[in-house]
Order: structure tokens, then sequence, then C-alpha cells
């Protein structure tokens, strides 16, 4: 039995000793890189006493105190902000994801609209006299707005929209053309915007302030469901707008400036949050801005006169603004209804 | 040879060859048309009305002034601003250089050339705009005119949108508008910019010799 066991003893001797053998026989590749060779070790202890975890949260923590932050670009020590990862995550899983879909919609919504209702006519059909609705420098503000604002909603969404939506398509090399060419139309356009808005809001806040009768607006939903709504120079629906554009417009022009001007804060976080507010403000506005050129357009007959033009036919002012109709008439505008109807 | 060589080689000395012999051609053929002898004994100097004809409509007449005030102000900034730019912005001034003549022209800062920019574009916007909206305008306005601005308009756009100087395809894009805009030019109304003078010599010429004070 003994001898079994040496036997045994002796057999698993020589085996290990042919496998160490033949380990020491496997050579590595010619073209391996030893990594020890020519790198010298480096201070031991780098990180005293801290481990990873302490190290990184004091860097994104940022303590003025530890002289290991010394590098920090902030006075407060802040090497690492995560603000930024959570705005990176949020512009690219969200906003560069979703915003381009929000117009989409609108323009859907519209076109079945079109399709299932369409058109709003004049009932009683145009009755060839017109009112006086805006003046030339109401006109022109207001078009030079729509001008400034489709080159910054086109360069602006290029901006936003290029990486997920261009370059898949069109190769990298496009997209950086056309983001190239597009940031440097929006830079330059931007204080235009701002030119137009002010200009926009001084010339058409008369007559742009709620009014009690914008209520049944509201209830009858313009119209939709009730029958006729009394309105007077602009129905609830062109206030929201106008309100909308001035309010949005304020807080896309501020953001603007501050992402133009980035020295103007400290605060790495308000420029983050700029950048939100601006692509997410831009987005509405254009959202919402299909629906305006929709009822000014084809959507409702006689709306575009009061923009080319100056002036509505009366039948389309006693239709839809029968308050000012009536105010700029001094006449009824039910009892003139009632007279123009064939007996 | 590249797309960029081409549009700033020989398309460019070709569309600078008919824009040059264009002009001269148009405003030469004005010039000798000449005029109906007037038979009839003068009252005052014609050289002078011409001369006084040209200056007066610089500044629009009292009665008009507020009523024209857009129009002029978007006029005055849009070519002013835009005379500016072709002339002093520093890609211009290199490229006037390097491919016409050596000149020591002064570069305009870069905030000044995006001011100028800034008021040229607000300027041409409006212009445009006044033409779409005032039914006058929109009635006496037609392809020539529009297509005449939006030229313009596009010149200065892909301009800016080289500003970056970053991709050659961004500029040859621009010069190649350039080149149609050359091309385009002593064939369409934006000859206005050299025969406005003769124009307005014509009028205030007439009225100086009949003794009406401008």
């Amino acid at each position: 039995m003994n001898n079994l066991l040496r036997m045994v003893a002796v057999l698993l001797v020589l085996l290990m000793g042919v496998t160490a053998s033949q380990a020491q026989s496997v050579r590595p590749p010619g073209n391996a890189v030893n990594l020890d060779d020519g790198i010298e070790p480096g201070p031991p202890n780098t990180l005293g006493d801290l481990s990873d975890s302490d190290f990184w949260r004091n860097y994104r923590g940022g303590d003025p105190n530890d002289p290991q932050q010394i590098i920090g670009p902030r006075p407060d020590g802040v090497v690492l902000t995560t603000t930024g990862q959570h705005w990176r995550a949020l512009r690219e899983n969200y906003i560069r994801k979703y915003a381009g879909w929000a117009p989409l919609i609108v323009i859907g919504i519209l076109a079945v609209f079109y399709v299932l209702i369409g058109p709003m006519r004049i009932k009683s059909g145009r009755s060839g006299k017109t009112l006086s609705r805006f003046n030339l420098t109401q006109r022109v503000s207001h078009w030079f707005m729509a001008a400034v604002f489709i080159l910054l909603g086109i360069s602006g969404l290029i901006i936003l929209l290029g990486r997920p939506l261009i370059a898949p398509f069109l190769g990298k090399e496009v997209n950086s053309i056309m983001t190239s060419a597009a940031m440097q139309g929006h830079n330059l356009f931007g204080p235009l915007f701002i030119v137009a808005l002010v200009w926009m809001f001084i010339k058409f806040v008369r007559g742009n302030f709620f009014q009690w009768v914008d209520l049944k607006w509201i209830f009858k939903l313009g119209g939709f469901f009730g029958g006729h709504v009394s309105s007077h120079e602009f129905n609830f629906g062109e206030k929201s707008w106008f309100w909308m554009v001035t309010i949005v417009g304020t807080v896309i022009s501020v953001t603007g400036v501050l992402l133009l001007f980035p020295w103007l804060v400290e605060d790495l976080r308000i420029l983050q949050l700029s950048t939100i507010l601006h692509g997410l403000g831009a987005v509405g506005l254009i959202s919402v801005l299909f629906g305006h050129i929709y009822v000014g357009t084809i959507g409702m007959e006689g709306s575009l006169d009061s923009m080319l033009k100056g002036e509505v036919d009366e039948h389309w002012a006693k239709e839809h603004h029968d308050l000012w109709y009536e105010k700029v008439t001094g006449k009824s505008a039910s009892e003139t209804a009632k007279e123009e109807e064939p007996s | 040879m590249s797309f960029l060589e081409f549009v700033e080689g020989p398309l460019f000395l070709v569309a600078s060859a008919i824009f040059l012999l264009g002009v001269v051609w148009r405003v030469g053929g004005i010039i000798l048309i000449g005029r109906k002898k007037d038979i009839s004994p003068p009252k005052g100097s014609a050289a002078m009305g011409f001369l006084k004809g040209n200056l007066r409509h610089f500044i629009p007449r009292g009665i008009f002034a507020k009523r024209t005030a857009l129009h002029l102000i978007a006029g005055y900034g849009f070519h002013l601003a835009l005379l500016v730019l072709v002339l002093f912005a520093a890609p211009h001034i290199a490229f006037i250089q390097d491919r016409l003549v050596n000149v020591n022209l002064p570069e305009m800062p870069r905030w000044g050339f995006i001011l100028t920019a800034e008021i040229s574009f607000a300027g041409l916007i409006m212009l445009w705009v006044r033409r779409i909206s005032d039914p006058v305008m929109r009635l006496i306005s037609d392809w020539d005119d529009h297509i005449g601005s939006w030229l313009t308009f596009l010149v200065m756009l892909t301009g800016c949108l080289a500003l970056q100087e970053s991709h050659g395809f961004l500029r040859a894009q621009h010069m190649l508008v350039v080149d149609v805009w050359l091309i385009y030019f002593p064939f369409s109304r934006l000859m206005h910019a050299f025969t406005f003078f003769l124009s307005r010599g014509n009028s205030g010429a007439t009225y100086g010799r009949k003794g009406i004070n401008l």
C-alpha cells in the first residue's frame, strides 16, 4: 500500500514538472510590449488615506481647502460638476431625442384638421368692402419678426438636431458644414430677434390684454363648440400667441445673450439651464408657429389680407371680431348682418 | 481644379467682366441716348439743377419725412452697411489684395463686422417686407425686384454663414452666389446703384433749366 502511495506521489510530481516545463515553452508574440519597460514607478501613496470614492466625491463636491484640488478651474475648487452630466443626459436623451417630434405632431394635427374639417370660410361671403386693420409699420414689424424667426428656427434646429438627424443620413462632414454655417447664422440673426421682439411688442401690445369676453372664447373653444364667439380686435387665441411670443421670446433672448457671451455669468449651471430653456422655448414657439401660419393662411379665409394688405373684408370682421367691427364702424355687427341677409 | 478654385478663379473673372462691360454699356447707353433739345430760353442753370437734384434727394421732403421714416432708415442702413462690409470686412480685403488690386484698406474689427452685418440684414429684410406689405409697392414690384433683393440677401447670408472659415464649401457657396449676382447685376434693377445719379440729375437739370427752386 505504501509502495502504491509512493508511486502515485512520484507520478504527480513528474506530471507537475511536465506541465511547468510546457508552460515555460509558451512564448509571448513578437510584437508584445512589456509594460514595465521604460516606465519609472510613480510616487507611492498619492491618494493618501483617501479611498477612490472619497477622492472623486471631493473632486465633485469641491473642497477649497483640499490641496489636491488646486488644479480646479473655479475658485470654489470644483473640478467636476455632476450638473454637467445631468445636463448632457437631459440634452442627449430627451431634448435631442424628442424635440423634433413636437413640430411634426402639430403639422400632423393641422393636416388631419384640414382634411377632415377644411378651411374656415367667410360664411356670408366677401362683401367687397374693407376695413383697415393693421398699418404699414405693424405689418412690416410682423414680417420682419417672421423673417428673422424663420432664419433662426432653421439654423437652431440644425444646431440642435444635426447630430441625430443629419449626420446618420448625410454624413458627419455634411453635418459639420451645416452646423458651422447654422451657428454663424444663428449668432448673427439672434440680436435681430431681440430688435424684432421689442418692435413687435410696442406695435401690438394695445388690444392684446385679456378681457372678460375672452372667457367665452375659451369655453366655446374659439367657436368650434357652441357657435359664434365675440371678440375685440384680437381673440383669445391671438392674445395667447402674442403673450407666448413675448414671454418665451424674452426667455429665448436672455438665454441666447448668455450663450453668446458666456463670460457674463460665473455659474456654469446658469449656462446649462440656458441651453435647456433656449432649446425648449424655441421648439415650443416653432411648434405653435405652425398653428399660427395655418390659421393665418389656408386655415381661415380672409386672414392673410390683414397682414398683406392691411385691410380685411367687413364680413370677415363681423364674423371673427364683431366687437372690434362695432368699435371701428360704430354699427352693430348683428343688425348689419340681418340687414344684409336676403329677404 | 477644385470647385472653390473654379468659382474664385475663372468664373469670378468671367462674372466680373460681364459686370463691368454690362455696367459700362448700360450707363454709356443712357448717356449717349441724350435728351431732346430744349429750344426754350433757359431760366436757370441745368448743371446746378443736376447737382441739386442729386443732393436734394438724399433728404426726404418735410411733409413725407414721417411717412417715409421706415423706408429711409432701412434704406440708408442697408446700403451704407453693405458698402462698409464689401470694402472693410477682413476676408474681403484679403480677397481684394489677393485677386484684384494690392490696396491697403483698414480692416474692421470682428465686432464691427457683426454690427454692420446686423444693420445691413435688418435694412434689407425691412425693405423687402415693406415691398410685400405695402399695396402700392407690391403693385409696382415685379420679379426683377424680388430676384434682385433675394440674390443680394443670399450673397450676404452665404458670406455670413462662411464666417467661421472652417469649410471651403461654405466659401465656395458664397463665391458662387457672388458670381451669379455679378452676372445678373447689369441686366436688372440692381443697376440703380449706378443709374440713380443720372435719374435724379435728369429731373434736377430739367427743373433747374426752368428755374424751379428744388
